[in-house]
């Protein structure tokens, strides 16, 4: 079984192969311009920058801590809209209150952190609190009205402007800031030149030790999704149900528990994002509707219902964002925005959604 | 469902004789209504004439336009606070403010004509990009787009004056009255209010509006009878747009300012909130739940601190409002009362019996 | 029934539906694998062929609800291959549906003016149609012929099925149709409604072509003058109903195991 499946795989490696091949024979303008590119930004990360181009275009270290930036940035952004598209995608249901539930995870993240002294902790309390409180809102409500989605997701809404205003009585209107943990505060130094001294001497890189390390926490978790999605029983499921919701009826009673669970999994996922972003940035009152809004356009761009999707979403939001403060501060969001038009223009579905 | 009440197609033919009075009796609540609402500046203080009643028909527009494309198109439209916001903008940039660095001073009858253009141009795009996806997508992209919006606002100091926005946006004066002074501009804001509720109610039984009810209740067998159903989608975000831009130009005067909070966010959910409240059955759902909402606005705050709460908490009480009408009664305000009508009416006819 | 070559006569030269090379795979699987197809205006005619041959698949890659993967397909003369549906509509070509898509949430007197408007003009009128109009006529006409007219003003939801399959036929005969897909149209009804539904095809003007895909032979072969018969997507048998009736490849694939 093992090795049939082994011999399987390493055949659609193989025709995976010749399909590069004969794209670029088929295309070879098209595969010229791309290696180009490719080459192009390579040397824009890899070089350091003649002086000329820097006049022209910029300093290196705006723009190379823009992408790092950005992509840490499309890290903290997957995390929120990953549990948003699959409770979307097996759900229909449009979670407006997903916003609140990363604000929530960050404000409880915050305050198991003051209480317990350890920042690991307080990722496993926001998951818990997070998915507590999705749990409840699958149970208590969704369940009671299924194939309904218009109304779900106008619970969904009423719900965030309800817990929005109880956040601001609890915890007021003040941003808080989560410390980052000793172990990982300071920068790391990285390979990348950004400079060149008068001397010769080239300037590296340094960034922050704590967003590489989110980072790659992001990647294994999105990683870790795929797997789950692919190689589990449980995740078999799921997606049968995403791609054709008559697949779900065949399930019967353990639809209820999927959907509980799913819905429990994308809130904590929300929830631990909210530390993230408390330590990234800050958590305060109109954080919920940015990282709401974030997920939204994170979701259409990459496709509905696709966890591929919400990366590739993430992390080209996450650069147009950095990029957008950096170059063309008046009109940062709206870069944003014009990506999402023009992928809603040219493929409605998203980039690697599916009709 | 009222949808088809009045319907030209169920009325026997060979009955024209009492048409008149049978439409009298129909429309007698509607009828007294408006009677009510003319005189009313005879009894009124300013304060009731424009930010209650006055405030109350502007965003009820609004909401009207909303509950035209959600109630009729089956199309949850979050971007008709943003038409309406743009239309604002865009009087105030072609026409007066303070800001005499941004602000054309064209004359009214150029710049309201064009404001509408500008807005229902932008209200017809969105519509054109969320018409092509079904259902549920449209509420997240109009959300997208309506978010957009008030970002470029709140970025944007060349065209929107920023986080500042405009103030003392006036009122022409035509025909010899000044517009901006409470009474004219209270019968202004009921002459449009009402001509868009005939309008929509007009239309809903008029080609268009039953081929969008069509498209809502079953778009695949609208093609198969002929319909091209993007292209009447997407008219119906125009005609909606119409109504919401001429609701924001009426905002903006009413307020004598405008600033990105006017079609922020907030304002956005604000007004799906007075939609769904009011109810999306009838076109009237929209200016009960505005009503519903300005006198809440007005005065939640007092009444919660006089009874011994803390009247910051009034978005809790809107939320907490929202959501029982959502969980217990669907189709809103307009729901509860038919169905207490229906009981009446069975319970009249009990005792008859 | 008037002959067949009368019928011609009245519906003009040339062939109603032609349909070339036409395949339509989802997937890997091929649906519909090169059938070439060909109707007669006027012409009345059976597609059968067991569940998953192709019958439903063949009628949407007509209408173009989904479109051929190859081949092309002429209504009257004219490539419509690529044409959506609706402009195949105004052309004179309607369908019925298997599955109920009526408009539930209104009443039977607009979903049939509803059709009646989608095959004429002013279909984006602002301005309300009078209870005079021409229009409401015919209307009020087609709602007598399919016999819904006590429930005229009812909504649709509220009915029963066999009323909603007879709307169904109704908002197929709206407007001026020159050939019309059924699809299962006695699939849920009672024998006495299947009677009136023999009797509404039969009565048909003699211009009206159709296709009929049915499962209930006493019902399709009585109201066709010539049957197709499909098997996994491909089209093995032609002929008059008799010829297939009698026909030991038919009996065994379709007829045989005791149907009907």
């Amino acid at each position: 079984m093992a090795t049939a499946l082994g011999d399987e795989g390493t055949a659609r490696g193989a025709r995976r192969g010749d399909a590069l091949g004969r794209w670029i024979n088929h295309h070879p303008l098209a595969a010229l311009s791309l290696a180009v590119i490719v080459i192009f930004c390579l040397w824009l990360i890899l070089a350091p920058w003649p002086q000329g181009f820097e006049d022209w275009f910029g300093r290196k270290r705006l723009f190379i801590n823009a992408l790092f930036n950005g992509i840490t940035l499309g890290g903290l952004y997957f995390l929120v809209a990953a549990g948003f598209t699959l409770i979307f995608g097996l759900m229909r249901n449009v979670n407006l209150a997903h916003g609140s539930l990363y604000l929530f995870g960050g404000y409880m993240g915050y305050e198991a952190g003051v209480w317990t002294g350890s920042w690991l902790l307080s990722f496993v309390v926001a998951f818990l609190c997070c998915a507590i409180v999705g749990a409840a809102m699958q149970i208590l409500i969704f369940r009671r009205m299924e194939g309904q989605d218009l109304r779900q997701t106008l619970v969904t809404l009423g719900l965030s402007i309800v817990f929005a205003d109880l956040m601001v009585w609890v915890w007021g209107g003040n941003a808080i800031q989560i410390d980052t943990p000793d172990y990982l505060t300071g920068p790391v130094p990285t390979p990348i030149v950004v400079a060149l001294k008068p001397s010769g001497d080239a300037i590296f890189l340094q960034y922050p030790r704590v967003r590489l390390v989110i980072f790659a926490a992001a990647v294994l978790i999105g990683i870790g999704m795929w797997l789950a999605l692919h190689r589990t029983r449980i995740g078999m499921m799921i997606r049968a149900g995403v791609d054709d919701r008559d697949m779900l009826s065949v399930l019967g009673y353990r639809v209820q528990l999927l959907f509980v669970l799913v819905f429990a999994f994308g809130a904590g996922l929300a929830g631990m994002a909210g530390i993230v972003g408390g330590t990234f940035q800050s958590i305060s009152l109109g954080e919920d509707s940015h990282f709401l809004l974030a997920s939204l356009v994170v979701v259409i761009v990459g496709g509905m219902g696709s966890i591929p999707g919400a990366a590739l979403g993430a992390l080209i939001i996450g650069l147009s964002e950095q990029f957008g403060l950096v170059y063309f501060q008046n009109y940062a969001t709206v870069a944003t925005f014009v990506i999402m038009v023009v992928v809603l223009a040219l493929r409605p579905q998203g980039l690697l959604g599916r009709r | 469902m009222a949808l088809s009440d009045t319907g030209t197609a169920r009325r026997p033919i060979g009955l024209e004789g009492d048409a008149f009075s049978r439409w009298l009796s129909q429309h007698s609540p509607t009828l007294l209504l408006g009677l009510l609402l003319v005189l009313l500046p005879a009894a009124a203080t300013d304060f009731v004439l424009d930010q209650i009643v006055g405030w109350t028909l502007v965003l009820g527009m609004i909401a009207l336009s909303l509950m035209f494309l959600a109630g009729y198109g089956g199309m949850v439209s979050l971007v008709q606070m943003t038409v309406a916001g743009l239309a604002g903008y865009s009087i105030t940039v072609l026409g007066a403010s303070s800001l005499p660095s941004i602000s054309l001073f064209w004359p009214w009858w150029v710049a309201a004509p064009l404001a509408i253009l500008i807005a229902v141009a932008f209200g017809t795009l969105a519509g054109a990009l969320s018409a092509r996806t079904e259902g549920i997508y449209t509420i997240m992209i109009t959300l997208a787009l309506a978010s957009a919006f008030f970002y470029l606002t709140l970025q944007n100091w060349s065209i929107f004056n920023g986080f500042n926005g405009f103030t003392s946006v006036p009122a022409p004066i035509f025909l010899g009255v000044n517009w901006k002074s409470p009474v004219p501009l209270y019968y202004l804001i009921l002459f449009c209010a009402g001509l868009s509720y005939v309008a929509v109610l007009y239309v809903s039984r008029a080609p268009f509006g039953i081929a969008l009810q069509g498209a809502r209740d079953n778009p695949r067998r609208m093609e198969a009878i002929g319909f091209n159903v993007m292209a009447h989608r997407i008219a119906a975000y125009a005609f909606a747009a119409v109504i919401a831009a001429v609701g924001g130009i009426l905002l903006v005067w009413l307020n004598n300012q405008i600033s990105p909070g006017t079609a922020g966010i907030q304002a956005t959910i604000d007004l799906l909130v007075i939609a769904v409240v009011g109810g999306l059955g009838h076109p009237i759902g929209a200016f009960i739940g505005a009503f519903i909402y300005v006198i809440l606005r007005t005065f939640a705050l007092d009444a919660l601190v006089a009874v011994g709460l803390d009247g910051r908490r009034f978005q809790t009480i809107i939320g907490l409002g929202f959501l029982v009408i959502v969980l217990f009664s669907p189709d809103g305000v307009i729901g509860i009362w038919r169905r207490w009508l229906a009981r009446a009416a069975s319970s009249r006819r009990g005792i008859g019996r | 029934m008037s002959s067949v070559a009368e019928r011609i006569a009245a519906a003009g030269a040339g062939n109603a539906i032609e349909l070339r090379g036409v395949s339509r795979l989802f997937g890997a699987l091929a649906a519909l694998n090169d059938i070439t197809l060909t109707v007669r205006p006027g012409e009345r005619r059976a597609v059968l062929g067991s569940n998953g041959a192709g019958k439903t698949t063949l009628l949407n890659c007509v209408t173009g609800d989904f479109p051929p993967t190859k081949g092309t397909v002429r209504f009257f003369g004219e490539d419509v291959t690529t044409l959506p549906p609706h402009e195949r509509t105004r052309r004179g070509l309607r369908r019925t549906y298997q599955i109920s898509l009526l408009f539930q949430r209104l009443s039977v007197r607009d979903n049939v003016y509803l059709a009646c408007r989608g095959a004429s003009r002013g279909r984006f009128s602002l301005i309300r149609t009078r209870s005079s109009d021409a229009i409401m006529q015919s209307v009020a006409d087609l709602i007598v012929l399919v016999h819904l007219e006590q429930v005229a003003d009812r909504l649709v939801g509220e009915l029963a099925h066999g009323q909603q399959r007879q709307l169904e036929i109704a908002l197929a005969l709206a407007g001026a149709p020159r050939f019309i897909l059924f699809d299962e149209p006695a699939a849920g009804l009672s024998p006495n409604e299947r009677g009136d539904l023999v009797a509404i095809l039969t009565a048909l003007p003699p211009h009206i072509g159709y296709i009929i895909i049915e499962h209930d032979m006493d019902v399709a072969l009585r109201v066709v003058e010539s049957v197709t018969m499909m098997h996994n997507g491909r089209i093995f048998k032609e002929g008059a109903p008799r010829e297939i009736e009698a026909d030991p490849e038919v009996q065994q694939l379709y007829l045989g195991g005791g149907h009907g």
